[in-house]
């Protein structure tokens, strides 16, 4: 593809629609000048897809702006950004006048951000967006619209509806689709997507990567994908560039790049990203953290965080230095990087090994007298309803429906699901912080509610309780108290729980955890406020304060998706290993089946899956990954990408891609809608939960017909498309709620 | 049902409650009106007939008669009948009557109340069109020295009493320089009517104290700099300028809408603290409005007219928030129809 230029190391494009040459993007602080793009330079091929991966803070966002000189004040872009139109002048994006910009934006290069929720203006329907945006550009507003709805449909949604809805009225993920389309109505020839589906629900990340594919076809585009997630892009990007600091340190063709890269932070990012195939207790994430753009470290600015740094490295900035076509690594031994920084995959063949160390314990080990049994739970909430409405039908949202759960000593159980299917809701009521609306919540046998509400014979305190259950949030910066310091913030529940001990007591107890935890010196971050804490250390805190209290089972509520990629592996092995030394059990809470695999596989756990308020399989972790029976779960995992560049995401096993409303799910089978294999006995009949067929009783259980020896399901007829108008994804009308919510 | 059947439920619901408590106020109060219509009539009466031991039964007659006339409510009704008459009276519009006017009071407030509608929704039509103006340029410009002089301009505006700019206002304005009237609402010698010196001297008269609540600006235009500044940082004001859409379209629908929103609903609240204002602004400015009336009343004891007014001015808020609710959501989609079948 690329013709060998002996004086360069840095890969050519043939035809390139965009060159960036020693782009530098700076702020001016009180501190110094930030350079939060430090003298980048890439190709990008007309026609191509390049992923762009980096973590939180690596300059990716800047990268992405600078491409349609669109820094936010007052950062400024340096360098050089030539844009090559398909015929006529070639030319330079940082020297555009006001009005040329306006031309070059939109019409050319376009762009799709990551908060689609927060791109449209809140007072305008969608038409209005649509309309503006072609008139701007003195473009035929009748053609443009027409352009539109074969845009959105192509995006699978109802083109009338969505353009006469407003903003607020759109799930995320049609905002997302919509703003997709809205950046494509002009028929750009470069998009730029920074993180496009980061706020997104694992299917729907999914769907859109798939959806992306046609897209790039069909509109002959050349797109940047941005995003944190490497296997995200794995099976769509043509070529991948890794940005660390500021800088691209490595950049190839996918396939190359996944299987033998060169650049050692590439290769530990590698083999910390969670997936579903990697050995687990060979995953690791990189040590150290990523550098401060005020303070950029002389030399490789990987060297501090990398274990074959030396002299060389130290000093000298590495030039790109081929490693062959045009996959190039900023690194001065990149041909060492492969023996210091093995891959965790390689020795990953055979699959028996994987399983081999899970199935060492049995379901044995979860017998005896559960820690927390819940029974046939229901939680409905009431929709907005007031003493006026009385007489309108009760619009109950089921959150959670009739689910049996037990956790005993020791387990670790995941529940994972798309937003909205109620696992957040099920945890709380585990936990005994939501108040189910039917069935029981027992802890150690001890109904939780009985005994808040005093009735009946009690054995277990409500305090005890209380103390016993306890929950760590999804984001820590807003679960701390920000007036509050560290010492304070710990001491809270010590001082509620153990009034014997004193002052100093106390604070032996706190710095000990500290320790334990890995904050060194505990002396030092004892009298630290939360902002003076790095996310991780932040949840940290927030795991301390709820372990200090002994409690017997602890809810972790997404407690690793705000952290970067490379600090998630460690989070949970700290997790793991309190969990051996303080005897809790955990009920995570994920939408990331990678993560889920992750920790039920270590701690012999087992992942529950729930859509829309029902739990339809649970088992253990390679029974789940590696022979879903539930179709909803085939779709999870079908939805979790592969770090392989040959992972193709196929052919959705779905029916739709949008999730019905919880407020009026489907009959039968919730699934029944979107389920490939739904025959018509499912729209009447809901399925219980049964042993999957060839297991030992214990290792999974699904929710579905087909795991029915003898059902009328066998007999009845397919549901399709055809026949099925409310499963239609488009051409839905008004009337069919149920459909394309 | 209907969000509006249920507001508009809500808000007969206060109005009610706001008679039915004046019905208990009058009745059961120690020293209530009742009592000091009836004590200053048996006191006319003694004093009338000075010799006799105290009113005779005739005489106790007329007196509850009397009051019935003045307060809408017979003292010798049994209390069930009593609240039911006063109920029905209230709701048919007879308030009672002036003692010191010596008119049905729904004649008094119902003159008043146009001239103090017209002045406070010109005070706050101007105050708050001023407020947005400024505030969207001090937003523009935030950080230059226009931000630092209108953010002074308007924190001083912001705190300072209206009543005590009333007070500048009428010293310099009225009596030293003698631009403006001192007093009075209507020209004099002019044929009431649709002619133009009519309504020039009408605008004449209503220009200090209208200019006096101008000071609503102050408040508004340093919110509407926090919002404007807080829109102006939205992501899609971003997407906005990267799509290429022009400046007008990009100030008018994308900041001004979504900055004056939140400002909507402070306007409509306020209402209800510019109605309890026009009580002094009025006084100053002796500008024969509602509030000048309910001060006049509660110098003279006259019980009638004061019910009555606080009675109408609580029933104006309720309106007025009434409103609010209804109009809400022919500005922000998102308040709008609940019925309305979202994704």
């Amino acid at each position: 593809m690329t013709a060998a230029d002996p004086d360069r190391s840095m890969p050519r494009a043939d035809d390139p629609i965009a060159e960036v040459r020693n782009l530098t993007v700076a702020f001016e602080m009180d501190r110094g000048q930030s350079r939060v793009v430090d003298d980048l330079s890439v190709d990008i091929e007309r026609g191509e897809i390049l992923g762009v991966v980096g973590e939180s803070g690596s300059g990716k966002s800047m990268f992405a702006s600078s491409l349609m000189d669109a820094v936010v004040e007052p950062g400024v872009a340096s360098g050089d950004v030539t844009y090559h139109p398909p015929s006529g002048e070639s030319v330079d994006v940082l020297e555009l006048s006001k009005g040329e910009l306006q031309e070059l934006r939109w019409e050319e290069v376009a762009m799709v951000f990551q908060g689609a929720m927060s791109s449209f203006n809140p007072v305008r329907t969608i038409r209005d967006h649509f309309v503006e945006t072609l008139s701007a550009h003195d473009y035929n507003v009748s053609d443009g619209l027409e352009r539109a709805r074969e845009l959105i449909s192509d995006l699978y949604m109802d083109p009338e509806r969505v353009l006469s809805s407003y903003p607020h009225e759109l799930s995320g993920g049609m905002s997302q689709r919509v703003l997709i389309a809205l950046s494509l109505i002009l028929d750009p020839e470069l998009l730029v997507m920074d993180e496009p589906t980061a706020a997104l629900d694992l299917l729907m990340q999914r769907s859109i990567i798939s959806l992306l594919d046609g897209i790039q076809e069909k509109h002959d585009l050349s797109i940047v994908f941005i995003t944190h997630d490497l296997p995200l892009v794995a099976g769509l990007a043509d070529r991948i560039a890794v940005m660390y600091a500021f800088e691209m340190v490595e950049m190839g063709p996918t396939d190359e790049l996944l299987t033998d890269a060169a650049h050692p932070y590439t290769r530990a990012l590698l083999n910390s990203t969670p997936n579903l195939r990697a050995p687990i207790d060979r995953m690791r994430s990189i040590d150290g953290e990523s550098p401060d753009p005020v303070n950029i470290p002389s030399g490789c600015s990987y060297h501090p965080r990398c274990p074959m740094a030396d002299e060389q490295c130290r000093e000298v900035d590495p030039e790109p230095y081929r490693v062959d076509g045009d996959h190039a690594a900023n690194c001065h031994y990149w041909e060492e990087a492969a023996e210091a920084v093995p891959a965790v995959t390689e020795e990953f063949d055979d699959a028996g090994e994987m399983g081999a160390a899970a199935t060492e314990r049995t379901p044995e080990r979860r017998s005896g007298e559960p820690v927390l049994s819940m029974d046939d739970v229901e939680v409905y909430f009431e929709q907005e309803s007031s003493a006026f409405s009385l007489f309108s039908d009760p619009d109950d949202v089921k959150a959670v429906d009739g689910i049996d759960l037990d956790v005993y000593d020791e387990d670790v159980v995941v529940l994972v699901g798309e937003s909205g299917c109620g696992k957040t809701t099920l945890g709380k009521t585990a936990i005994g912080l939501q108040r189910p609306t039917g069935g029981v919540v027992e802890y150690r046998g001890q109904d939780v509610w009985q005994a808040r509400d005093l009735v009946g014979d009690i054995d277990i305190p409500y305090e005890e309780i209380r103390q016993s259950l306890q929950i760590i949030h999804q984001d820590p910066g807003s679960a701390l108290n920000t007036h509050r310091r560290v010492r304070a913030v710990l001491e809270t529940p010590l001082k509620r729980w153990y009034p014997e001990l004193d002052g100093n007591d106390r604070r032996e107890r706190i710095l000990g955890m500290l320790e334990y935890v890995g904050m060194t010196p505990p002396e030092d971050y004892i009298d630290r406020y939360p902002f003076q804490l790095s996310g991780g250390e932040m949840q940290r805190i927030a795991l301390i304060r709820a372990l200090l209290i002994n409690p017997e089972l602890i809810l972790a509520d997404e407690a690793v998706s705000a952290l970067d990629v490379s600090l998630r592996v460690e989070m949970m092995d700290l997790l793991l290993e309190l969990q051996d030394t303080f005897d809790t059990s955990y009920l995570f809470i994920s939408h990331n089946l990678a993560n889920a695999r992750y920790i039920t596989e270590k701690a012999d756990g087992r992942i529950g899956v729930m859509y829309l308020g029902e739990l339809v399989e649970i088992g253990s972790p390679e029974r789940i990954i590696n022979d879903p029976k539930h179709p909803y779960t085939q779709a999870l995992r079908w939805a979790t990408p592969e770090l392989d560049p040959d992972d193709d995401p196929g052919e959705r096993p779905m029916r739709k891609i949008d999730i019905p409303d919880a407020a009026n799910p489907p009959s039968g089978c919730r699934y029944h809608t979107r389920c490939p294999e739904a025959r018509e006995a499912c729209r009447h009949q809901r399925p219980e939960l049964v042993e999957a067929e060839g297991e030992e009783p214990g290792y999974q259980q699904a929710a579905c017909f087909r795991e029915y020896e003898d059902h009328e399901y066998w007999d009845s007829e397919p549901i399709t498309d055809e026949d099925d108008a409310d499963s239609v994804d488009s051409g839905t009308g008004p009337g069919t709620a149920e459909a394309d919510d | 049902m209907d969000w509006r059947v249920e507001r508009l439920t809500q808000g007969l619901l206060t109005v009610f409650l706001v008679i039915t408590l004046s019905f208990v106020i009058i009745r059961f109060m120690p020293g209530n009106p009742m009592d000091y219509i009836l004590a200053q009539m048996s006191g006319d009466a003694t004093g009338a007939t000075s010799g006799e031991g105290g009113a005779s039964g005739s005489d106790m007659e007329q007196q509850y008669e009397l009051v019935q006339a003045y307060l809408s409510m017979n003292p010798s009704d049994p209390l069930h009948v009593a609240y039911f008459d006063y109920m029905s009276n209230t709701l048919r519009g007879d308030l009672g009557q002036s003692i010191y006017y010596s008119r049905p009071v729904s004649d008094i407030l119902g003159r008043a109340m146009p001239w103090t509608l017209f002045v406070l929704s010109w005070g706050l039509a101007i105050g708050f069109v001023l407020g947005i103006i400024t505030g969207s340029l001090i937003a523009y410009w935030e950080g230059s020295k226009l931000d630092v002089g209108l953010t002074a301009y308007s924190v001083i505006m912001g705190s300072i009493p209206y009543y005590v700019l009333a007070l500048l206002l009428i010293v310099y304005m009225a009596y030293r320089w003698q631009i403006f009237p001192t007093n009075g609402r209507v020209p004099e010698g002019v044929t009431a009517g649709l002619n133009w010196p009519f309504i020039k001297g009408i605008i004449y008269h209503a220009s200090l104290p209208i200019a006096s609540t101008v000071v609503f600006s102050g408040i508004a235009s340093l919110s509407m700099r926090g919002n404007a500044i807080r829109v102006l940082g939205e992501d899609y004001l971003r997407v906005a300028r990267l799509r290429g859409l022009s400046d007008g379209v990009i100030a008018t629908q994308y900041v001004a809408r979504n900055a004056i929103l939140p400002l909507y609903t402070g306007l409509m609240i306020s209402i209800g603290s510019l109605f309890g204002g026009s009580v002094i602004l009025e006084t100053i400015f002796r500008y024969r409005g509602m509030g000048y009336y309910l001060v006049q009343a509660a110098n003279a004891r006259d019980y009638p007219l004061m019910m009555g007014g606080f009675m109408l001015l609580t029933i104006c808020v309720v309106i007025a928030l009434f409103i609010t609710d209804l109009t809400y959501g022919l500005i922000d989609p998102r308040a709008g129809d609940e019925n309305r079948e979202a994704f």
